[in-house]
């Protein structure tokens, strides 16, 4: 019987759908220009000026993306780019209704000579999406088709296992790049920002992100045989060589680094869910799975236990009982939680005292850590108010919650575009998913399978943890919402991602050399 | 080796994390939504209640309290006549008292009648339009009322009015002297001066609470109205009736040794008289002695039967203030002392530590003038949705009952004989029947005056309490504005 990977093979169209994408993303940029209009005429009554020069301008990018992926890999998977459009045009929408709304405090702030950072900006977010469909553009002319291995740059997705430990160590370093001082900045909390004079603060673990899929996709290729084979059995599992067990250990102690220093909950989630997947992948051996999740137990647990790291501790208390820490609430050793917020007599003595952080001062005299759920109540109210269907573009109030059009678009789209629109959303993220592991299982490689298997499951869990995190399904932990979010480190890896996959699918789709048998001892050799 | 089997199980297993999510979404959008939406700490509660128009409370079919679209697509509230209204009405501003408050819901559209009604409206998320309120208050003589108790009552003192239709229930006035205006501190929620205006009404001027209404929300010494109780509760358990002889010589206080006068000596107030004159006439001695076979808990039962010790609700949320016959009370050092001798035979006659609403002394009026039934009071008649469906109408229910039909209407002819030959004779003509009551409050306090009744005489429809704080006694400080009203009622 031949292998699932086959038959998919087997079954692929093996030509061309290049009308069908057109099709798909002339439905993508109709919803993104009907969401522009919508916000013009809820708001003033008439088609905005935001929809021409906004809308429009991500219309021409989209087309010149769909001519590119047209004429480079004609044989990719047909629904991937429109999808990331229609998603990249609804955060952009989204992103333009609120900074109608906020940027009248961001000039405010100017005019008083301080900058807000919290301040929706469509014009810089057309900047990025410019800047993220130009790396999917420049990245598949770099990754060339493996037929044409004489084009001026030869690099495929398949040159990186060349790579293997160089790409691993460049994701490390770009890891630790907001850790450097000078460099690194500390926003909300996490120290995940380096900021570039000139071109403003990137976030290097986006890309990190990637090259990490590359590095595990180049390591377990090697180590797989070894991982899956040789072991002690013991009971159900059998247990690895320690040998073997030594740099799942490094790894996760790497990850538990990066959830010390940057106090980055959700990178640190993500990089370790993403590993043990891709050595599940590599092995198919549960016991992994099980080794995986323990360690992310005993991560958890100690992390939990440090005094300095009343953070973790913290974000689950919060995610118990929203409730009670609105507005301030300080989480007692006791593990009781007690309000200080602007209306409490602890809170007043120290505000009185002139105290930048009269809460946080107000719970370390009671011996508390200090956490202020505000921001995600105020996004679960937001998703309150859409209900079903929504109130509609530019009527709703999702200005209210705190970074509204970055850590928290989710329920920013949530309200005005309501279940209805947040089911679509996510129906299109599951589709992006499911189309990149079907290109992962058509593919005929299995360095191929395993970095297209998880560069789809990366997207898979970062959208999890993040939405997980605003629906209060899990802990918060920041991560960016992809192509939805503000913001030119997630949009260009992002766009990278899709472009590794369209790349990838017409790899798998497109149709076997034939050997050109007439031409006598001529005889073509795949290079795949 | 392949991996196609775990790569399957893993895209599976990333399927199930976006299901994971959707399902989520739904809980939270779903099922979650009301709640949140009605959550507290929800701003959106406080910003989005000035979008949209609340409801209109008209009577009679003269609107008094609607919305008006300031600017900026935000309404304020306008009264009219707001003071005259107030003890009715109450006021909206986010937070809201009376009538505002009791139909918040059905008047700002968040109500499920509304919302069921409109159930797609709801589906779509739209929100549906306040229903409008139809009051039972009669609007001429609730402003009659107002006037004359303005009229009647000293300056900085108190007075009140209540008026109830004894068959349903409905109130036709509750007016209060002083009250406030809420156009003052509600019209316009982004005026900063309306919380200072309002924190300034709400600390009143000595005894005057403009906030707080003289008609429902506020208790006095209810004087020898009382006595209407008290003959009700003397018939019913020492099988008194009409002609019974009373000791109404002077009643020396068993524990001080002191005198409980009566208010004149002479007539039947001199040494003995039946029962019926004794109440015409107001003999404080006969009730202090009945009080006193009564016992002081047999009195406190017997008032629960008009509805005394317990807060009585007029709407959902809107309740009367308690009025009380207590057995006993916490002194200045918070110990608790039993109701003596002496101050039993003082709360016979309505003093001591009796309170009451004139709401509370009007159903007790409405018991006698309705064969012994007391009526649920309320002021709410309908709720009409924009399109002109009823939302909600008022179903009158029977409250207490509280006397025989006998007993009430032997009652009927004695406060008939009030008027045509008691202490109150200086109001006939006015067609209104009752007792008055004259309340000692205290050295250098003006006496709380009451005139507690029915009409008309022959046939009694309406019930009433007028309570006006002054010098002198309820025959003429209360009386003749009990008069004034019911003309305007009856007309």
């Amino acid at each position: 019987m031949s292998s699932l990977g086959e038959q998919i093979r087997a079954r692929l169209p093996y030509q061309r759908r290049n009308a069908a994408s057109l099709v798909l993303l002339v439905f993508a940029m109709v919803l993104t220009l009907s969401a522009f209009a919508e916000v013009g005429l809820a708001r003033d009554g008439s088609i905005p000026a935001g929809m021409f020069g906004y809308g429009g301008g991500l219309v021409v990018l989209a087309v010149s993306a769909y001519f590119v992926q047209m004429k480079f890999a004609p044989y990719a998977d047909p629904v991937l780019l429109p999808l990331a459009v229609a998603l990249n045009g609804i955060g952009f929408a989204t992103i333009y209704r609120l900074d109608l709304d906020t940027s009248a405090d961001w000039k405010q702030a100017a005019l008083n000579g301080r900058t807000l950072e919290d301040a929706a900006n469509a014009a810089d977010q057309l900047m990025w999406t410019f800047v993220g469909i130009g790396m999917f553009v420049a990245a598949l002319l770099i990754m060339r088709d493996t037929d044409k291995s004489d084009a001026p740059l030869s690099f495929t997705p398949k040159t990186a296992q060349r790579y293997t430990y160089l790409i691993g160590l460049g994701a490390i370093i770009m890891l630790l790049l907001p850790v450097v001082p000078g460099l690194g900045n500390t926003v909300n909390g996490a120290r995940v920002w380096i900021q570039i004079p000139g071109v403003g603060g990137l976030q290097p673990a986006e890309f990190a992100k990637l090259m990490m899929v590359a590095f595990f996709a180049g390591y377990l290729v090697n180590k797989r045989q070894a991982m899956s084979l040789i072991g002690k059995k013991f009971g159900p599992l059998s247990l690895p060589r320690l040998r073997d067990l030594g740099p799942v250990l490094v790894i996760w102690f790497f990850c538990l680094g990066v959830l010390f220093i940057q106090k980055d909950l959700g990178t640190a989630l993500l990089f370790f869910g993403l590993f043990v997947s891709m050595l599940y992948i590599a092995t198919q051996r549960l016991s992994w799975i099980m080794i995986g999740l323990g360690l992310l137990a005993v991560g958890v647990f100690v992390a939990m236990q440090l005094p300095f790291m009343g953070h973790v501790d913290q974000r689950i208390s919060i995610w118990q009982n929203p409730t009670a820490y609105f507005d301030g609430g300080c989480l007692l050793d006791s593990g009781e939680v007690v309000p200080v917020n602007p209306n409490t007599e602890i809170y007043e003595k120290f505000a009185a005292q002139g105290s930048q952080f009269p809460g946080t001062a107000a719970c370390a005299e009671l011996g508390g850590a200090f956490s202020d759920s505000r921001q995600l109540m105020m996004g679960l109210f937001s998703l309150g108010e859409g209900g079903v269907l929504g109130t509609g573009l530019g009527q709703g109030e999702p200005w209210r919650t705190p970074l509204a059009f970055s850590d928290f678009i989710f329920t920013s789209i949530g309200e005005e575009l309501g279940l209805t629109g947040l089911m679509a959303l996510l129906l299109m993220y599951g589709l992006i998913v499911q189309r990149g592991m079907k290109t992962a299982l058509a593919a005929r490689d299995s360095y191929l399978k395993l970095f297209a298997g998880g560069v789809s499951f990366v997207l898979a869990l970062q959208v999890f943890v993040i939405v997980g995190g605003v629906t209060k399904l899990i802990p918060l932990t920041g991560l960016t919402t992809p192509f939805l979010s503000q913001g030119g480190s997630s949009m260009m890896a992002n766009w990278i991602l899709i472009a590794i996959l369209v790349r990838m699918s017409h790899d798998a789709r497109k149709p076997a050399p034939q050997a050109i048998q007439d031409e006598g001892m001529t005889q073509i050799v795949s290079t795949r | 080796m392949n991996m196609d089997k775990p790569l399957r199980r893993v895209a599976i297993f990333a399927l199930l994390l976006i299901f994971g999510l959707m399902a989520q979404v739904n809980y939270v959008q779903g099922s979650q939504a009301e709640d949140l939406r009605t959550d507290a700490n929800n701003p959106r509660l406080y910003a989005d209640i000035f979008k949209t128009p609340r409801g209109q409370i008209s009577a009679g079919g003269e609107v008094l309290v609607s919305s008006k679209e300031i600017d900026d697509e935000e309404y304020g509230r306008f009264y009219k006549d707001g003071a005259v209204f107030f003890p009715v009405t109450g006021y909206f501003q986010g937070g809201s008292t009376q009538v505002e408050r009791a139909y918040s819901g059905l008047l700002s559209g968040d109500d499920s009648r509304i919302k069921n009604q409109r159930w797609f409206d709801t589906f779509i998320g739209k929100s549906a339009e306040g229903a409008d309120l139809e009051l039972s208050i009669d609007t001429d003589a609730q402003r009659t009322a107002y006037e004359r108790l303005k009229q009647a009552t000293s300056p900085g003192r108190r007075g009140g009015a209540v008026v109830m239709d004894v068959e349903t229930g409905a109130l036709k006035v509750a007016a209060s002297w002083p009250s406030a205006d809420p156009n003052q501190f509600a019209n316009d929620p982004r005026n900063e001066k309306s919380g200072e205006r309002l924190e300034q009404l709400n600390e009143g001027d000595g005894v005057q609470k403009p906030l707080v209404d003289n008609a429902l929300s506020q208790t006095f010494p209810p004087g020898s109205s009382f006595k209407i109780l008290m003959s009700a509760l003397g018939m019913s358990e020492l099988g008194l009736d009409g002609s019974s002889n009373q000791d109404t010589s002077k009643l020396v206080l068993p524990e001080s040794g002191q005198t409980l006068p009566n208010s004149h000596e002479g007539g039947a107030c001199g040494s003995s008289a039946p029962l019926r004159a004794a109440f015409i006439e107001s003999c404080n001695t006969s009730f202090g002695r009945m009080a006193l076979e009564l016992t002081i808990e047999k009195v406190n039962e017997g008032g629960k039967k008009f509805g005394f010790g317990e807060r009585v609700e007029i709407e959902p949320d809107f309740f009367a203030a308690q009025s009380a016959i207590p057995v006993s009370h916490l002194n200045e050092q918070g110990e608790e002392v039993k109701t003596g001798q002496d101050a039993t035979a003082r709360s016979g006659i309505g003093q001591q530590n009796v309170t009451s609403t004139p709401l509370q002394m009007a159903m007790v009026a409405a018991a006698v003038a309705n064969d012994g039934v007391i009526m649920n009071p309320y002021v709410v008649e309908k709720g009409l949705a924009q399109d002109q469906s009823e939302v909600y109408s008022a179903d009158p229910s029977e409250y207490k009952k509280a006397m025989s039909e006998d007993q009430a209407k032997e009652l009927q002819d004695w406060m008939r004989g009030v008027v045509t030959e008691g202490t109150a004779t200086n109001l006939q003509g006015m067609n209104i029947a009752g007792k008055t009551g004259t309340a000692e409050q205290g050295e250098g306090i003006p006496n709380a005056r009451w005139f507690v009744g029915f009409s008309p005489v022959d046939d009694p429809k309406y019930a009433f309490a007028v309570m006006t704080e002054g010098p002198g006694g309820g025959a003429n400080g209360a009386g003749p504005v009990a008069g004034a009203i019911m003309r305007q009622v009856l007309k």
